[in-house]
């Protein structure tokens, strides 16, 4: 009985080792390129830390000026209102339109299902060349139609004028953000278990009672994952931004993530940009982690 | 068991094998390698060709010919970013130096300085680097990463570079940190059919390029009362060629930038003001904060502008297929029609990476590039600009660079040395856009100053 014993917690050791080996390389790569860099980006955010020179400890100095600056509290409400209003559109829109095609037959669904995760598999440059054409003042074919049909007196400067400029980018942000959830959507409306759906038919229950009470709770943790991914994706709005509008007019699209580029590889101000990246990563996790509680209570 | 542990042993290496690949150093296809050419002892020379290089070897430093591999990085400057062209500078210079191999990476404007300051942050710098003072004196250099080229600039070099041009490349402090190739002045440009049909031609003149700010005004509005709405466009979505908005404004009244010793930015002058509100106030004018340069210049080779303020010839030269007009490349209005242009210097930098192999070699490389006789030519050439001393005329019988090299007397201050100049560039293209959607000119002028300088002291 000892000999088996020992044989088997020798078996458990062996196996326990291999576990750890597989995971060496995962490991190693978490720790070099995550947890290192967080650790670091919240020591940095201490120091006045430029490029070739001493840092310099100045505590939560970087904090402080953080919560002074216009700029930056105006790139906190403009990612705000990106988040406020993206995450729920992007939700609704893509699970409305998976609603729609996810019965379809095979190929209608693909076609639909590739045509809407079209955005999100070309380059963001590609995409903002042609919403920039699209937005073009003088000869975007928004203004063309506008225009022409006499939805607008004369043309728009879309992306020049504050009025219309976070809109803009919300509305790319949106054709760039749907892909994923409207496939996510199409898997998990596929699982959901028809049998109950028949039976709730043939006791009476409307197409918005099946959905509302036995498809909705049962692609609730595809709605989790889609809304954290979403608000994660909305908060790190970037590219466009960069691409598109270099935060203005006036700072009228200035995020939080460009505001924090502009200033460690424009101005070398790294510390005060890891302590925006301290504050957008603790924002973001406290949202998530609403997220989550909402969705257990449920 | 053995087996099953040989291949857990295995899957692990590959795996960690496949992180190994990932972290590399980055070989994008961006970069070229100019081998160099065969060792000399394989090299069968003609006569002539050894007697050329055994010149050229004489006009090189004595302790260049070491082996070493070195890296140049080059920013867009005419042929200076096409792999074609630099690759046969280089295998020039492989001709006479064999043992220095030459690897080049071409960056552009938009990711350019991004991969430099990452890879200065990883250690990981380029040896050479082809751009302007702005920034290798005013930014790098002034961070203490660039080497001191104090022993390329010799007495004969200062006695035949121009004087504009050796002062933009140096520090306040009097160290150079860049060996000038080139230079250009920066234009505007209009569409001399536009002007024509609008009987606009008559407030320019031609020949010499230039007009006077009140005739500037006449001219702008023949157009726009020819029906044309969008004369010219005072472009603001970035930095992208801010120097054309900057030259416009200072030269109007004659305002200045900054002061002569570029310690102090001075765009608060009441010429600058005035030159503002002048631009506000003009039909056909408009503050735009959708575009930069660049799409100013592919909206005026499409006939949507009637007038570019971002040109120079290498905008004529790359845009001739678009083109179906005549351009006029033009100086900017000033009120006595003596303008002061921005100009473009670019030259080479050597970052201090602490080796002295690959310093000596990068300046071998440079004295080669911009002081052999024969080469220097070449090299200038491949930038679609102009010496930046006396070589000739290098350009004669190309009726396109000789109508463009009237403008190069007229070049201006190379204030872009300032501190603080990466704010002050964000800054003013803010203000633009403040003005543009109606903030008193005074009070957008004044903030801009304030944060300019602020970043200035900063420094």
């Amino acid at each position: 009985m000892a000999k088996s014993n020992s044989m088997s917690k020798a078996l458990v050791r062996r196996e326990t080792i291999a576990g750890y080996a597989f995971m060496l390389p995962s490991l190693i790569f978490f720790l070099g390129f995550v947890i290192y860099p967080m650790v670091q980006c919240v020591f940095t955010s201490l120091f006045d830390a430029t490029m070739n020179r001493e840092d310099i400890f100045i505590g939560f100095a970087n904090y402080v000026e953080l919560f002074q600056d216009k700029v930056f509290l105006g790139a906190l409400k403009n990612t705000v209102i990106i988040v406020v209003v993206s995450v729920p559109v992007t939700c609704i829109f893509s699970l409305w339109v998976s609603s729609v095609i996810y019965d379809l037959a095979g190929p209608a669904c693909s076609a639909f299902r590739c045509i809407f995760y079209l955005p999100v598999v070309t380059g963001s440059v590609a995409v903002a060349v042609v919403w920039k054409w699209m937005f073009n003042n003088y000869y975007g074919i928004f203004n063309y139609i506008g225009t022409n049909t006499g939805l607008i007196e004369k043309n728009i400067n879309w992306l020049g004028d504050e009025k219309f400029a976070l809109g803009c980018i919300i509305l790319i942000l949106l054709t760039t953000s749907v892909g994923q959830p409207i496939v996510l959507y199409v898997s998990a409306l596929n699982n959901v278990d028809q049998s109950l759906v028949e039976a709730a038919e043939v006791d009476g229950a409307t197409k918005f009672q099946c959905f509302w009470k036995i498809k909705w709770p049962q692609i609730m943790p595809t709605t989790l994952y889609i809304l954290v991914i979403t608000t994660i994706n909305s908060f790190q709005c970037f590219a466009l931004i960069q691409l598109l509008t270099s935060g203005g007019p006036n700072h009228s699209t200035d995020t939080i993530m460009y505001y924090i580029y502009y200033n460690a590889f424009k101005l070398y101000r790294y510390g005060y940009g890891n302590a925006m990246g301290v504050v957008l990563a603790i924002i973001i996790a406290l949202l998530s982690a609403a997220q989550f509680k909402m969705a257990e209570s449920k | 068991m053995k087996k099953r542990k040989f291949m857990a042993l295995a899957l692990s290496c590959v795996m960690v094998g496949s992180l190994t690949a990932c972290g590399g150093k980055d070989t994008g296809t961006n970069q070229t390698t100019a081998d160099p050419a065969p060792a000399s002892t394989e090299k069968a020379e003609t006569p002539a060709e050894t007697k050329e290089n055994t010149d050229t070897q004489t006009a090189a430093p004595a302790d260049a010919a070491q082996a070493a591999e070195i890296t140049l990085w080059t920013y867009p400057i005419g042929s200076w970013g096409d792999s074609a062209t630099v690759d046969g500078l280089i295998a020039n210079f492989n001709a006479v130096y064999p043992d220095i191999k030459v690897t080049v990476e071409y960056l552009d404007y938009t990711n350019g300085d991004d991969q430099i300051n990452t890879a200065i942050e990883g250690k990981q710098a380029p040896d050479l680097v082809l751009e302007g003072p702005e920034r290798l004196v005013a930014n790098w250099g002034a961070r203490g990463l660039m080497v001191d080229l104090a022993d390329l600039w010799t007495d004969d070099a200062k006695a035949v570079i121009y004087d504009s041009v050796q002062n933009a490349c140096k520090s306040n402090d009097g160290v150079f940190y860049e060996y000038p190739l080139c230079m250009t002045a920066h234009t505007m440009a209009i569409n001399r059919d536009l002007f024509e049909a609008a009987d606009a031609l008559q407030y320019l003149d031609e020949a010499t390029g230039t007009w006077t700010t009140e005739n500037f005004q006449k001219a702008v509005q023949a157009v726009y009362d020819s029906g044309q709405a969008a004369v010219g466009v005072v472009y603001c979505g970035g930095q992208g060629g801010d120097q054309g908005t900057r030259a416009l404004v200072n030269n109007l009244y004659g305002g200045t930038f900054t002061n002569a010793e570029h310690t102090e930015y001075t765009a608060n002058s009441e010429e600058n003001v005035k030159a503002l509100e002048l631009l506000k106030s003009m039909d056909g004018i408009d503050f735009d904060a959708s575009l930069v340069g660049g799409d100013e210049i592919n909206m005026f080779c499409n006939s949507t502008f009637a007038m570019a303020f971002c040109w120079n010839v290498s905008q004529e030269k790359n845009n001739l297929e678009k083109i179906n007009f005549e351009v006029l490349p033009m100086a900017f209005p000033s009120e006595d029609g003596r303008p002061q242009l921005c100009g473009g210097i670019w030259g080479f930098g050597i970052f201090d990476n602490g080796d002295p192999a690959k310093i000596q070699a990068a300046k071998t490389f440079i004295d080669f590039m911009a002081n052999d006789e024969k080469q220097a030519i070449e090299s200038v050439k491949a930038s679609n600009y102009w010496p930046v001393k006396d070589l000739g005329n290098i350009y004669e019988g190309d009726e396109l660079m000789t109508e463009y090299a009237k403008f190069v007397e007229y070049m201006g201050d190379y204030y872009q040395v300032v501190g603080g100049w990466a704010e002050a560039r964000t800054a003013w293209w803010n203000m633009l856009q403040q003005i543009g959607s109606g903030t008193d000119v005074k009070t957008a002028v004044e903030e801009f100053v304030t944060t300019a300088n602020t970043a200035t002291s900063a420094q």
